[in-house]
Parts: structure tokens; sequence; C-alpha cells
């Protein structure tokens, strides 16, 4: 049986008006259906790229991804992204945005009837059926990514993509999506590669934990497998040898391994992004004067 | 003991609705009082600079004999509104007789001859300023929707609309007039040219703003809502109007705004030039005819001008309210 | 102004048309005598159409169309008329010519030169005529100051009248020594007010200047001493406070207005330039007449009577007529500016307020018959001062006129008139015997006669112009 999801020989090269430069270099991974697998590294290190291109919104400018004997071309519901930002339609109720998906994705298959029961019930899976007729700015940044994240699992994806979906929550909320992630997973067993800056986190949630390099040239630079018994309780865990012995595995490959050498070792890559906003400034700026 | 306190309650409660109005009093004086106290002082300054200057028409005209004008303009309206009536009855009482001597003749109605009044000028004013703008947005707002897109189509585009955008409406009629004299040949047309001449017009001045920040507006979406889309695999047409209109539309209203405010502008000037009925026209007659209420009657017309474009814009922010999402 | 040049083309377009001419001309005057007598009985019948839009610019001598309406004539003939003022009489002449107007009240030379192909090449022809006199020429204040010690005293003190150019002639010399333009406006290229203008000027002995429009000078500034420009008519009183002219020659209330804003002063009225000289004329196209020649009679019949309205029982409508022309959607100045000319008096200096009881005539002196002798001495003027750049036969001048004056739809529409008992036959011309010439006319300022028969003979007696045999 072949893989489910196979990352191969992965390079990324972006264009900058300095010359090329090599994100990730030779990325390669397996992943099971149904396995959740974590990417963490240091910022910068092209984690988010890997994910853009299994998402499809990226290209590699060698190597490829393939998801169920088939090539990632362009992106799709199938592999839905649960965005850092939520990425809601700021003019749409949490049950519109949903509903949009459902209506892309099921148009055909469902009716009606059948695609509102759909959309309730992931809401009601996120503990968001209480505010579905609220439109994004009326609710709390952790009750937004939970109508993201029912906005990606109501496609019914192959692969879940998260990019660090909690990264801009504060601690507690994001205690609690971590545990309603985890009940989520536990009912649905999708697959998921979620992408984290935190230890705990990648622990508490993944079968495989995958540690990626510093860039430039990043890729990936051990693959630490979690089997830890599910359902997985924070507090038990904090007293668990393994569950502790996990955690300092990842903590010595962020912070002895890849320890972070320069001061800004990804300049280059927050100047392309810079370059690019503001390209993207001058743009409107042209625009505007002329 | 009791009705001790009950007075000081009492006061106090006194006191408290005191303060409630003196704070109600403060609002309203913000918002009445302080712009009537603008007002009058405007008015002041106005009849005093007025009666300082003596023009070759007779005094500058003050407030007073603007709003004596407006008297007349309206009494003019009246009289002409029963000129009209009279107008009709004359016509069908000479259908009837010709039908009588002639009964092949096919009696109609045709329209009133007299002149348009002030009121009949700002309603075709209107109507064209309207009908320019309707037309500028039908063309700019897909326009800039699709350059908002496309980057190549914008950079296509982008030289033409600079170069064409700080063109004024004086240069734009006379050549407005003559493609369309050219062009728009018709025996029974059913518009008349004049208002096709200064509706293009506003047309060819108000269409670049609001291409602009529409495609200013499309092509500054949230990057994170564009993946969004793409993962979806919206179509094209789902994209504009799910993510891509409902993302522009406030940069959509801006321009649209600036757009209104220049048609307006715009289509007084060309009134004025091409003797096009409306607004523009009729300050332009007032200026020719030179008679001793001509200035008066220009200032009733620039008041009225400026009071509609006012209206104009708040149309606009009301309209813009109702659509958009986020106010 | 492109449309100056193309003399080459139209003067082969003239003389073939020089050839097919004599016989019209005679045919046109038969038909303008046979015609009145065929129509003796004949019922006019309905209009062809009955929705017209007529143009005008704002002068007192529009008044026949505005009475024709206000007092319902348009409407007893069963025409249905919106009556529009124009910018400027190229935007008047383009709307008649392009349809966006029916007709319009234009300078007798207009349809003239439309015809012969200056300017805009159209046909455009002239049933009635509208008025005479009514124009006058008025310098700014400071120019009227140097022309007074040049000009004799009447035993009041008051300056004896008419006045020449030649007190002007030191003004311009003086100008012209200090190497300053003389500029005066006038109205339009081949209206009345620049051939009055130029006449007034070169009685003076004040060259006007030439017209060489085959080798494309269309600015008539050749050899000119005063440098003459076109103003509208409205803009007249404006353009001359604003110092960009010193003088102009424009019809009323425009001159009036300048007495009343104190800005100018007119000096004389063409009144004594040509003593009952031919003015406005309304204007249509020749396809128009073609194509609804029951329209045209009745839109005729309709100015016949109000012009009759004009000067009836002794100028007594005057008052009322002002009345309607100083509502703004017609000539729209105040009653009193324009009631000073049109109820037979003229205000020259502030103050200086003479009796001219034919300053405007509409009706009496057969003022809207359209005489040929009329076209033709515009077209001597044209020739004058080089706008027709060629020598042209007597024969050719009697056919362009005959090509434009249409006295026989005039007589057409008079005789209906006289049939429907509305006016006597005694108020117009004898159709049975007129030859559209009037008797040589002797009242010029310069003292010449005119005789239209003999244009030639006409041109050749001027000081200052061209003469038969002359080119620029």
């Amino acid at each position: 049986m072949s893989t489910f999801l196979d990352i191969s020989g992965v390079d990324m090269v972006f264009p900058t008006p300095k010359g090329a430069f090599t994100a990730l270099k030779d990325v390669n991974l397996k992943i099971n259906q149904g396995e959740f697998v974590s990417l963490i590294g240091h910022s910068g290190c092209g984690k988010s790229t890997v994910l853009n291109i299994v998402a499809g919104l990226y290209q590699a400018s060698s190597g490829g991804v393939i998801l169920k004997n088939t090539e990632v071309k362009v992106p799709g519901p199938e592999r839905a992204v649960v965005f850092q930002n939520h990425s809601l339609l700021p003019w749409l109720s949490a049950y519109q945005n949903v509903e949009l998906a459902v209506k892309q994705v099921f148009a055909g298959k469902m009716n009606k009837i059948e695609m509102k029961q759909w959309i309730e019930h992931n809401l009601q899976l996120v503990h968001m059926d209480h505010a579905m007729h609220k439109r994004p700015g009326e609710i709390s940044g952790g009750m937004k990514q939970r109508v993201g994240i029912a906005r990606a699992l109501a496609m019914q994806p192959e692969v879940l993509l998260m990019d660090e979906p909690f990264g801009a929550l504060d601690a507690l909320t994001r205690a609690h999506m971590q545990d309603s992630l985890m009940e989520i997973q536990s009912q649905l067993n999708n697959t998921v590669i979620m992408i984290t800056h935190d230890v705990d986190e990648a622990v508490l949630l993944s079968d495989k934990i995958v540690m990626m390099t510093n860039g430039p040239e990043a890729t990936v630079g051990d693959i630490l497998s979690v089997e830890l018994e599910r359902p997985r309780n924070r507090l038990a865990l904090a007293q668990d040898t393994e569950y502790n012995r996990l955690r300092s595995e990842v903590l010595k490959f962020l912070y002895e391994k890849q320890r972070k050498v320069e001061p800004l070792p990804q300049t280059k890559q927050v100047n392309k992004m810079q370059d690019m906003s503001r390209q993207k400034i001058n743009k409107v700026v042209t625009i505007n004067n002329g | 003991m009791n009705s001790l306190t009950s007075m000081t309650h009492n006061r106090l409660m006194e006191r408290g609705w005191m303060a409630r109005v003196m704070v109600k009093m403060a609002e309203l004086s913000k918002v009445i009082l302080l712009p009537f106290i603008g007002i009058a002082i405007f008015l002041s300054v106005w009849t005093v600079t007025a009666n300082s200057i003596e023009t070759s028409l007779g005094q500058f005209p003050g407030p007073v004999a603007v709003v004596t004008q407006f008297e007349n303009l309206y009494q003019e309206h009246v009289n002409e509104r029963e000129k009209a009536q009279a107008f009709f009855e004359r016509q069908e009482t000479r259908n009837a007789a010709r039908l009588a001597k002639d009964p092949s003749y096919e009696a109609k109605i045709r329209g009133y001859t007299g002149k348009e009044t002030f009121w009949d000028q700002i309603v075709t004013s209107l109507v064209t300023v309207m009908s320019g703008f309707i037309l500028a947005a039908v063309i700019a707002i897909p326009l800039g929707i699709w350059m908002g897109l496309s980057r190549s189509l914008q950079a296509a585009i982008n030289p033409i609309i600079q170069i064409f955008k700080p063109v004024s409406p004086l240069a734009w009629l006379p050549l407005v007039t003559m493609v369309v004299s050219a062009v728009y040949v018709s025996p029974d047309p059913i518009v008349s040219k004049s208002f096709i001449n200064s509706m293009l017009t506003v047309t060819l001045c108000s269409v670049w703003p609001m291409i602009i920040n529409t495609a200013i507006g499309v092509s500054s979406i949230d990057s994170d809502l564009i993946n969004v889309s793409k993962v979806l695999r919206l179509s094209a047409i789902t994209h504009v109007q799910k993510i891509v209109l409902p993302a522009s539309i406030p940069m959509i209203f801006t321009g649209m705004r600036l757009s209104l405010g220049v048609a307006w502008m715009v289509l007084i000037a060309a009134e004025m030039l091409a003797q096009n009925p409306g607004l523009g026209k009729f300050v332009w007659d007032e200026f020719q005819n030179g008679s001793s209420d001509s200035l008066a009657r220009i200032m009733a017309a620039v008041v009225v001008i400026g009071f509609i474009g006012f209206l104009l814009d708040r149309g606009i922010l009301a309209l813009q309210r109702w659509v958009s999402w986020d106010q | 102004m492109g449309n100056f040049h193309q003399w080459g083309i139209n003067m082969t377009w003239a003389t073939s048309i020089t050839q097919q001419m004599t016989k019209p001309l005679i045919l046109g005057i038969t038909i303008g005598t046979s015609l009145c007598i065929a129509s003796a009985n004949a019922e006019i019948g309905y209009p062809e159409k009955e929705e017209l839009k007529f143009g005008f610019i704002k002068l007192t001598d529009m008044a026949p169309i505005a009475v024709a309406y206000e007092k319902g004539y348009f409407e007893e003939e069963g025409l249905y008329v919106t009556i529009e003022a124009q910018a400027n009489w190229k935007v008047l002449l383009d709307g008649v010519i392009d349809g966006r107007l029916d007709g319009a009240h234009m300078l007798a030379g207009q349809p003239i030169a439309a015809t012969i192909g200056y300017g805009t090449q159209a046909h455009i022809i002239t049933p009635f005529s509208m008025d005479l006199n009514g124009n006058a020429i008025t310098v700014s204040n400071d120019v009227w100051a140097k022309m007074k010690p040049n000009i004799a005293k009447q035993a009041d003190g008051k300056p004896v009248h008419p006045i020449t150019a030649d007190s002007l002639k030191p003004v311009v010399e003086e100008f012209n020594a200090a190497g300053k333009p003389f500029n005066m406006g006038m109205v339009f290229p081949v209206s009345t007010h620049n051939y009055e203008l130029r006449y007034w000027l070169a009685a003076g002995g004040i060259h006007p200047g030439f017209y060489a429009p085959h080798k494309g000078d269309t600015s008539g500034q050749i050899d000119a001493q005063a440098l003459l420009s076109v103003t509208p008519p409205p803009q007249m009183p404006s353009t001359l406070e604003a110092g960009t002219i010193y003088g102009y020659c424009v019809g009323e209330p425009w001159n009036q207005q300048a007495v009343f804003k104190g800005i100018g002063v007119p000096v004389v009225t063409d009144y004594e330039i040509w003593k009952n000289n031919p003015e406005k004329v309304f204007g249509i196209t020749a396809q128009f007449a073609e194509k609804y020649p029951n329209t045209t009679i009745r839109l005729t019949r309709a100015l016949i009577r109000a012009a009759k309205w004009l000067d009836d029982n002794n100028n007594a409508n005057r008052p009322e007529a002002v009345k309607i022309l100083s509502q703004p959607n017609y000539v729209g100045a105040d009653y009193d500016v324009i009631a000073n000319s049109m109820t037979g008096t003229f205000e020259y200096e502030k103050g200086d307020k003479r009796a001219v009881p034919d300053f405007n005539v509409f009706f009496r002196h057969n003022a809207t018959y359209p005489y040929y002798s009329d076209a033709i001495w515009y077209l001597t003027q044209m020739r004058r001062w080089g706008q027709i750049e060629q020598d042209q036969s007597d024969d050719w001048y009697k056919d362009v006129a005959a090509k434009v004056y249409r006295p026989d739809l005039y007589a057409k529409a008079a005789q209906s008139l006289i049939d429907d008992k509305l006016i006597p036959a005694s108020a117009f011309p004898d159709f049975s015997t007129e030859s559209g010439f009037k008797a040589p006319q002797t009242h010029f300022i310069d003292n010449l006669v005119y005789d239209g028969n003999q244009p030639n003979a006409y041109i050749n007696s001027f000081t200052i112009g061209l003469k038969q045999g002359d080119k620029l």
C-alpha cells in the first residue's frame, strides 16, 4: 500500500531582488491516513511554506506532493486550510462562512436541508452553535478560530492543514481549543498537518512531530513518534515521564541542535516578505497618485 | 423628618434632572446652535460684503435679494404650470375642431412648448447627472474589478487612466458634441442630443475616480481571503461575487463619492458651455440677460447647486451604509 | 474656422449654378406673381410638421418670434413651437443646418453666405425678413472722451448727429501710432453689424481690413486700421468693460445696456448709417421648405401677423412687447433697458435721449418682405471686403439673391392672410407688380446711392474696398 500523503524531494526557491533564495531543500515526509502530524521549528524555517505547498497555494520548485496517488498541483477543498488568523469573510456570519464552503463542496450532493444540518453540525462540533449568526467582528478571537476550524471540517477534507491555528490566542483559550481539537479528532480521526511553535501543543496533540532545521535550505531535521495513549489529559500528562521525555527531545532539537546561531538568521526571508508588502503598497500608491 | 428627606430627595432629583437637561442642552448646542451661529455669521458677512460690492449690474445680491428671487422663481414656476394647463386645454379644443373637420386625423397631445422653469432645470440636471454617473459606474466598477484582479490589465490601462483623469470637461465637450451629432442620428430621437452630450461628458469625467478606487480596493484584498477562495475553488464569478465585491465595497464607495462630486461639478460646467438644459444653462442665461435681477438669480442657483451637491454626497453615504457590511 | 477655406471648390460650384440660375430667377419672380393669384382661393393645408423648434439670439429683433408664440399666432396655425436661445450665431446656424433647429432668427448675411458656401455650406432660404434697423455702434467712455472734441455741437451743446467716423479717425491714428491695436467687436463675419461697422468706419476714412479666404485668411484684418473680431451679442458689454475691445456694433438691448451700466456711449445707429436697412431674417433650410410646404407658409403667416402686431397703431403694442422680451427666456434684460430703444427713442450719451421712431421697424415700410435688392447689398459688401474674392457678374448677384430670398413664399402667406381678412392687402406690396428690387436707395451716411440692379457699379463707387478687377 502506498503512502497516504507523500512529500518527496521538495525544494522551494523564491526569486528575490538579491537573487534566488532557497527556503526549502529536499523535504521528505510520509504521512499515513488518520495521522496527526505537527511541524515544529523556529520561525522562518519554512514550515508555512511546506504547508502551503501541500495546500497547493505554492508550487514546489522541484519535487512534489502526492495525495492518495494523485499529484497536488492546485488548491482544493480536499486539503482544507485553517489559517493562522482565521480568515473568515468579515461580511458573512459564522453560519454563512461555513455555508459558503459547504455549498461549494457539496453542491449537487446535498439538498438544502442536509446542508443546513451539516453546517449546524460542524458549528456544534466546535461549540459555536450558540453564536452562528454573529459576524466575525462580533465574536472573540478564539471563537473566530473555532469557526475557521468548523469551515475546514465542513469540507470533509482528506487532509486538514492548520497553520499555527492557535498562535494568536491567549494561553487559556489556546488550552481550550487544543482540548476541543483533540475531542473532534477522536471523533473524526482526520489526517492533520499542524504547524506550531509550541512544544507542549505539539506533544499533546500529535502522533508525529516533524522537527525542521533552520533556513535557508530548511529541511526535515528529525521525526519524533508520540505514542502516548489517547484520550490524553494535559494535567495527567504533566507528570508523565514519556511525555516529559518527548518534550525535552523536542526542546533539545530546537535549542541545542538547531539553536539560532545568528541573531537574525531569517533576515532574507523577512526581507523578502517586506519587499513583497512594499511592492503591494507601491502599487497602491502608484494608482492613487497618478 | 419625612418631609425633609423627601424635600432633599426632590431637590436632588431636581438637580439630577437639571444636570441631565444641561447635558442635553450642551449636546443640542453642538448639533444645532453652533451651525446656526456659523450660518448667522456667514449671512451677516455676506450681507455686509454684498452691500459694498457695486457691479455694473447693480449691487451684489445679499441674502434678502436671493430669498426674494427664490420666491420669484417659485412664482414663475407656478405661473408656467398654469400656462401649460391652458396650453393643453387649447390643444384639446384645437384637436377636437380638427377631428370634426378631418376625421382621419390622429389627434395627439404634444408636449408643452413653454420655457423650462428653475425647478424643471433642477430636475433636468439631476436626471442628467444621475444618468451620466450610473453609466460611469456601470463601466467603471466592472473595469476596476477586472483591473484589480489582473495585474497585466492594470499595467496596460493605468497610463491611459492617468492621462485622461485630469482632462477638464470643457475639453471633452466639443469632441462629445461632434461625435454625438455624427453618430446619434435619428429622425425621432427618444432623448435629445443635448442630454446625451451632457450625460457623456459627465460620464467621461466621472468614470476615472471610480475605476481607480475600485481597482485599488480589489487589488488590496487580504491575501488570506484570496487563499480561502482558492482552497474552496470558487469560480471566477463566485469569487468576484462573494469575496471581491464585498471586500472592496468601501473603496468602491469612496470612488463613487469622489465621482459623483466630480460629475455634479462637470455637469454644471458642461451645461453652461454647451447651452444644454439644466442649472448650468440657467446660470449662463441669467449672466447673458444681464438684468438687474440676474446676479441674485445666479446666487440662488449657486445655493441650490451647492445644496444638491451636498445632498448627492449624503445620498451616496446613505447608500453605502445600507449596502456595506462594515458600517 | 476651417470652414472658411474651400473657396476654390465652392467657386466651381457657384459658377455652375450661375448657368442654372438665370432661369430659376425669372421663374422665381413669375412664380412669385403667379402663385399669389393661383392661391387666392386655395386653402393652405394642415402643417406637415407640427412640433417645431426655433432658435434665436438674445436681441430685441427676435421679437416677431416671441410675439408669434405669446400671442398664440403659431398655435393658430397648428404649430407647436419651442423657442430656444442660442449661444452664438455659429451655433445657431449649425443648429438649423443639422436639423436640431427647424428655423431661426438669423443675420441677413447668414443664409446668403451659407448658400454661396462662405463659412458653413448649406442651402438656407428666407421667406420672411424680420425687421429694419435696430443696431448701433457703441464706443468705450475713454474713446468717446477723445472723439467728442472732434464733433460739432448743436445749440443745446449736444453733438450734431449723425456722428461720422471722421471724429474717430484721429483716435484710431493715435492708437496706431502708439503701436496699439484698435480692437472693435462685431457679432459674426457675415453679420449686418460687421458690414455696418465697416461701412461707417470706411466712410470716415478708417480701413477696417480685408478678408482673403482663398489664402486662408478669414480674420478680415488685412490692411486694417481698426481690427474687428467676433464677440457674441450678449457678451459685448462685458467685453467692452473688460477692455478687450474699444467699441462694438451690435443690436439692442446691448447698446442701451452699455449706457445703463455706464461703460460706453452709443455714437451712431444703423438707421443713420443706412436708413431703413434690412436687418435679421428668418432662416430655414431649402430642404425644410420643400419637405414641409404648408408648415413653411404657416410659420410665415404667424411671423407676418406678429410683425404687424409689433408695429400696429403706431407702436402702441410696444410696451407689451417689451414686457414679453424682458422675460428671462427671451432677451431677459431689464424692462427699462429694452424699452429705451423699442418704444421709439434711443439714448446716446447718458441723458442724450433722442426720438428715433423708426429705430426698430418690424412691419411698416414692407419690412417683412424679402427683397432681392437687400440680399444683393449684402453680397456687394461681401465682395467689397474680400469675402467674395473674385469678380462676379451682375447676374450672379441676382441669381444668388433669388436662390436665398423667397418672396414667392412670402406672397403666398400674405395672400392667404389677405384672403382670411386678417390683414388688408394695402399693408403689403402689390404682389402683381412687385419686382423684388427697391428703387435706388439714397440715405446712406456717405451719400452714395445703391441700386440693387447694378451691384458691380455700386461696388466700384466706394473709396475704400475692393473694386471690380481687384484681387488680394
